[in-house]
């Protein structure tokens, strides 16, 4: 049987509870991470649910000789990896997302470990808007991804 | 900053906002006038004439505005 990715990512168990942070606690500065890792099972799922069957990301072969180490993982996991940070942790439950922008530097490849990380930049009271910079890095440190995303905190 | 130059500018953002080169910004324009207006892009809005004008404005002061006109009058008051 397959591990699912609570059991092994060290803080990533994946809480059902979104924090409920408000337009008056978030203030410049803020940050907050989500540390993940994409199994073999999850890419899987995702060429169902996607239809996107590229070799790239489902032939380890394939990819090795494009260059690289072997199957890249599906930028859209990465970007569903910052879901999880607007939608359960900055700014949480509140957050309607409104756009992203991810620029895709290095490849993550399956079972590797790395953390999407955001940061506020901006806080608009008049409309609720909060904009974030993010920033993915491997394990090592490395910039995998960044990118903006505007979130709209909503009041009612 | 007089009403004209006001108009100006705002008529940039509008058409900026709204990707519409030919709309034209007048006292009485509400969001009814303008098809493309609708929340998110007068969330964009907003934060664009705040950025264009260099001010802050705060919820209530967005929220109780009614057309075009008024904002106007908000950024005057502001920019006072």
């Amino acid at each position: 049987m397959n591990p699912k990715s609570a059991d092994i990512i060290v803080l990533g168990e994946h809480p059902r509870a979104a924090d409920t942070l408000t337009l008056d606690e978030l203030a410049e500065g803020m940050t907050a991470s989500v540390p993940f890792l994409i199994l073999q099972e999850e890419m899987d799922r995702f060429a169902e649910l996607s239809g996107d069957f590229n070799p790239l990301h489902v032939n380890d072969e394939f990819a090795r000789g494009k260059g690289f180490k072997g199957a890249v993982v599906y930028g859209a996991l990465i970007v569903a990896k910052v879901s999880q940070l607007v939608g359960m942790r900055l700014p949480g439950r509140d957050a309607v997302w409104a756009s992203v922008s991810l620029d895709f530097i290095r490849p993550l490849y399956v079972n590797e470990q790395a953390q999407v990380e955001g940061v506020v930049t901006e806080v608009w009271e008049s409309t609720g808007m909060v904009k974030l910079k993010l920033v993915v890095r491997s394990a090592a440190g490395k910039v995998l991804s960044k990118g903006t995303a505007e979130v709209l905190l909503v009041r009612k | 900053m007089n009403t004209s130059s006001i108009y100006d500018r705002l008529t940039e953002i509008f058409r900026e906002v709204f990707d519409d080169d030919e709309l034209e910004v007048i006292p009485a324009l509400t969001a009814d006038d303008v098809e493309e207006w609708d929340s998110l892009n007068h969330i964009r809005l907003v934060l664009s004439i705040e950025k264009g004008f260099g001010l802050r404005f705060s919820a209530a002061e967005v929220g109780g505005l009614k057309n075009v006109g008024e904002f106007v009058e908000l950024i005057q008051s502001k920019a006072a």
